[in-house]
């Protein structure tokens, strides 16, 4: 699922946000933005609405603030699993009812869960928000968990993690990668859970989940398409404003202690036919970052990594004739600790060390040479024109808001993003570049061959 | 249960318009009007001037299906060449003017198009079209970039061999539809991929990159007289020499079950039948059957046997799909070794069960609510609107269509829903193919048989089967993609967004 970058420079998030959700907010929608109206319910549901008239329909995202961050211990994939629990039913829509009720109104849903936080949507005309809105109510507030439904979903789940992980010879380098960068921080635990321990997973400690996170005044309620502010505070009073606001376990806070040293793995995999060449930095997010730090790894990444312009690839790929592929990505949208990511794959014959080198000395070029203007202004207006497309999908816009309010940050980061991305100089980016530290990183080989 | 729903459905819908009333035709179908581009090419456009946005989808008659004999992905060479380098301006070059005003240029081929999509800033469209019209006319083919893209097509296919989905569609194909143009994978084979030469690129774009039967799709922030002159403009030195017509195919299917030996621990299972023509009357009833069956995500029949009672997958969809000379009507589902054969059975009697009977009133009310009320969500964005509008012209339908669709689900009666559920969900001519190796030996299987000299080869789905996507042929890109873990997980049902409508 693609989220595209919203951005913040907001103080990190803590259970302190939870405190805030109960205070007074406006009764009234706020204007926020150029397009963007903001309220909150009685019960502390936040809710941002974002008008958009193209279509005679909308969007609705519930995002809540818990996330696989909030897996009860030795219970890892607890969110996740819960977020497949949602849709199998309450008293009065039971089974697989939600999903069937919202097709048989034209209607799209899902949901999706991280680290952070886990957010539930659905797409339908205009005139079914109502529907949309009493049925996510529903689930939020009278969910029905049964042994019943317990035991298949969590065998849907292992499906779901074969496909996705112990099928994908990448995706279970790139787990053991997180679990290694992390040292305590759970942001190394996977969001599909480790498999024994979802296992595990019972109605029991679903239903306890439930009661410790699932409350309207911890959601934040977006909604994006064709309606009116006033129109969706009466829809949202009359759906969500009784359902009563909770007590909310506080949601622990992770102190990473420092790493002391690099680590490096090679993995080697029978259903590897490609070596992979893969390296994650731990860096600041834009929520723990100093002004500019995230925007400045954000402009780097895109530099030296987001497409075929870049210099990973035009060294690597064009140049040099060492890998087929080379990018970098920076994930800064996260309330903790951010990652900042390389990679390449090798051209027959070449080792996944001499790459290395190659790779290497391209990072140690950036921390000397200030990118060129040309260079710079690509990767600038790249970043910013991406903001730009992203309003042509509802999706997407109540995905980047959602997000990040979901993670501590504000509208204002939100909207702002593009103006600070545009002024990150060379020296921002040099900066960047020198704050990827080898002993703050992880370092992973994929190799082709017998794994017996 | 049912009793509970329905006291829900009425607490909420009493206050509402009645559930079939939504309008048919979402507001932007009303604006779909026709740009004249010459006769032989087919323009159609949605304006709307909200974001300072266009998207455009244009298709040509070069898809995979014209590969010459031992050439197989000679198409999707072509297309993955497509902004290496052209005119004046060298791979690197054309890279870097499209990057600089941040237009998003892509090109896949399916099996009968090679299908272009263009995403541009409003002030920025004339460059792109500029850099289209050098893509078109004046390819470069250079070594260097040649040799580049063909070593990172072939680890594709590489490590497609070791991926269960991959493995199975190709097999399915390459059964299904035997010595058909249709069988070979778009992405064609390391050996033939390997004989690729800048000759045979130059060929085919000469024969197949021309606008003799060309469809053009925008929505988006310009004007029809400012369209007509830019497309005028561009498509001016274009080629107009028509490309040869595709043969006809013979028969199609290989019942029985077929087995791709791998070891992994979740094989993937790929199954189908014969489909139904997409100018055959019975398609929209078929399409609508098929949404009862394995089209509609939780909604549908296999969803309900295979996850929800028992828990045996993540996701299993089907999808009835059109191509220009054969249709298909196919399936994907992914289970733990241990319990293939009691998938493929529940699948087995999940059809058969269908042929039988059909689907219920009741089944068959929802399916029309569903299809027909989420029509408009094609149209919430230019992206979206210009991608199905070039679906719809992909299958050859005209600019009515758009309106008049609804009315012809809304037309199918539950004898219709009967008649073609039996014509078409016949599980005894069922191809299946298993790409994995199952834990437990049970039932007749047959080895497929290896092209010489190469070990499988993993085809893209067909047709977007594994996908709840509608006709038209949805093949991926050459690329690799390395990128490690998407996060966040998305679930619980793996449809994917922006499904295209029939």
């Amino acid at each position: 699922m693609a989220v595209a970058p919203p951005a913040g420079l907001a103080a990190p998030a803590t259970s302190a946000d939870r405190a805030k959700l109960s205070a007074p907010a406006p009764v009234n929608p706020r204007q926020t933005g150029n397009n963007t109206f903001q309220f909150a319910l009685g019960n502390g549901m936040q809710v941002l609405v974002i008008p958009d008239h193209r279509a005679p329909v909308a969007t609705q995202m519930l995002w809540f603030r818990v996330g696989a961050v909030d897996d009860p211990p030795g219970l890892s994939g607890m969110a996740h699993f819960f977020e497949h629990m949602m849709f199998r039913g309450t008293k009065q829509v039971p089974d697989d009812a939600f999903s069937q009720i919202v097709a048989k109104n034209g209607g799209e849903d899902n949901a999706f869960t991280d680290h952070d936080y886990t957010a539930f949507y659905e797409e339908i005309a205009k005139d079914r928000l109502p529907l949309a809105m009493k049925l996510e109510a529903d689930r939020l507030a009278n969910l029905d968990l049964s042994d019943s439904h317990v035991g298949p979903e969590r065998d849907v789940v292992l499906e779901e993690r074969r496909m996705r992980v112990d099928n994908q010879p990448q995706s279970l380098m790139n787990e053991q990668m997180m679990a290694a960068l992390h040292l305590s921080h759970p942001y190394g635990r996977p969001v599909i859970g480790w498999t024994d321990e979802v296992r595990r997973i019972d109605r029991a400690s679903a239903q306890d989940f439930y009661d410790h996170h699932y409350a309207p005044n911890n959601a934040i309620l977006v909604i994006a398409g064709d309606v009116t502010p006033d129109e969706v505070r009466k829809m949202a009073q009359d759906a969500y404003g009784k359902v009563p606001a909770r007590e909310l376990a506080p949601r622990a806070e992770f102190a990473e202690p420092p790493r002391l040293a690099e680590t490096r793995m090679v993995i080697t995999r029978a259903d590897a036919k490609v070596p992979l060449l893969d390296r994650i930095y731990r860096v600041p997010s834009y929520a723990q970052g100093m002004p500019g730090q995230a925007e400045g790894l954000e402009t780097f990444a895109q530099l030296l990594g987001g497409d075929q312009t870049s210099l990973l690839y035009r060294v690597l790929v064009e140049q040099k004739k060492l890998a087929t592929d080379a990018g970098a990505n920076y994930d800064g949208d996260v309330r903790d600790a951010g990652e900042f990511s390389v990679y390449a794959v090798p051209r027959p014959g070449v080792s996944l060390e001499a790459l290395e080198k190659a790779v290497d000395q391209v990072l140690s070029v950036s921390t000397i040479a200030l990118p060129g203007d040309a260079d710079l202004n690509r990767a600038k207006t790249q970043l910013v024109a991406g903001v730009i497309y992203r309003r042509d999908s509802q999706f997407a816009l109540a995905s980047a808001y959602g997000q990040a309010l979901a993670i501590g940050l504000t509208v204002d980061d939100v909207n702002e993003w593009p103006a600070r991305i545009k002024t990150v100089s060379a020296e921002g980016v040099r900066k960047a570049a020198q704050m990827l530290q080898r002993r703050q990183a992880v370092t992973a080989y994929l190799v082709p061959g017998s794994d017996k | 249960m049912k009793r509970l729903l329905a006291g829900l459905a009425l607490s909420v819908l009493a206050a509402m318009p009645a559930l079939c009333l939504l309008a048919p035709v979402p507001a932007q179908a009303a604006n779909i009007q026709n740009v004249d581009l010459g006769k032989n090419a087919e323009v159609w456009f949605a304006e709307d001037h909200t974001v300072p946005i266009i998207s455009i989808n244009i298709s040509l008659p070069g898809g995979s299906a014209y590969d010459p004999a031992g050439k197989a992905g000679l198409a999707n060479f072509a297309a993955s060449m497509m902004d290496e380098g052209a005119g004046g301006l060298d791979s690197k070059a054309f890279h870097e003017a499209l990057a600089n005003r941040a237009i998003s240029f892509s090109a896949r081929a399916e099996r009968d198009y090679v299908v272009i999509g263009i995403t541009t800033l409003k002030e920025n469209a004339p460059e792109a079209m500029h850099l289209l019209q050098l893509a078109l006319t004046r390819p470069r083919f250079e070594s260097e970039a040649l040799t580049r893209v063909r070593a990172q097509i072939i680890q594709s296919l590489e490590q497609d061999q070791a991926e269960p989905p991959r493995v199975a569609s190709r097999a399915f194909m390459r059964d299904f539809f035997g010595d058909h143009a249709y069988a070979h994978p778009v992405s064609g084979e390391i050996g033939s991929v390997s004989s690729v030469t800048a000759v045979d690129l130059r060929n085919f774009a000469h024969g197949h990159w021309t606008k003799y039967g060309l469809k053009v799709a925008v929505a988006g922030d310009i004007t029809a007289p400012q369209l007509a002159r830019l497309l005028g403009e561009t498509f001016l030195p274009v080629s107009g020499a028509a490309p040869p017509t595709l043969p006809n195919v013979g028969r199609l299917g290989a019942p029985g079950v077929h087995l791709v030996p791998l070891p992994v621990p979740q094989p993937s299972v790929y199954f189908g039948l014969p489909g139904i023509m997409r100018h055959d009357p019975d398609f929209i009833p078929g399409y609508v059957a098929n949404y009862v069956l394995g089209g509609g995500g939780f909604s549908s029949r296999l969803m309900d046997e295979v996850r929800v009672k028992r828990g045996l997958t993540y996701g299993i969809s089907t999808s009835l799909t059109s191509l220009n000379k054969a249709s298909v009507m196919a399936g994907s589902v992914a289970t733990r070794a241990d319990a293939v054969h009691q998938t493929i059975q529940v699948v087995k009697d999940t059809l058969a069960e269908f042929a039988a009977n059909g689907p219920t009133q009741q089944e068959l009310d929802d399916a029309k609510t569903y299809l027909t009320g989420s029509f408009p969500l094609a149209f919430a964005s230019n992206s979206g609107t210009a991608s199905q509008l070039g679906t719809f012209q992909r299958q050859n339908l005209d600019i009515g269509y758009v309106a008049r669709r609804n009315s012809l689900i809304e037309a199918v009666t539950l004898a219709d829903a009967k008649r073609v559920s039996k014509r078409l969900f016949d599980p005894a001519r069922l191809t299946v193919v298993i790409g994995g190796s199952p834990a437990e030996a049970r039932g007749p299987q047959i080895p497929v048989p290896l092209p010489p000299g190469n070990p499988p080869q993993p085809a893209p789905p067909p047709a977007g089967a594994a996908t709840a996507q509608a006709p038209g042929v949805a093949s991926q890109g050459a690329m690799p993609e390395p990128k490690p873990a998407n996060k966040p997980l998305a679930g619980p049902v793996t449809t994917p967004k922006a499904a295209k409508k029939p």
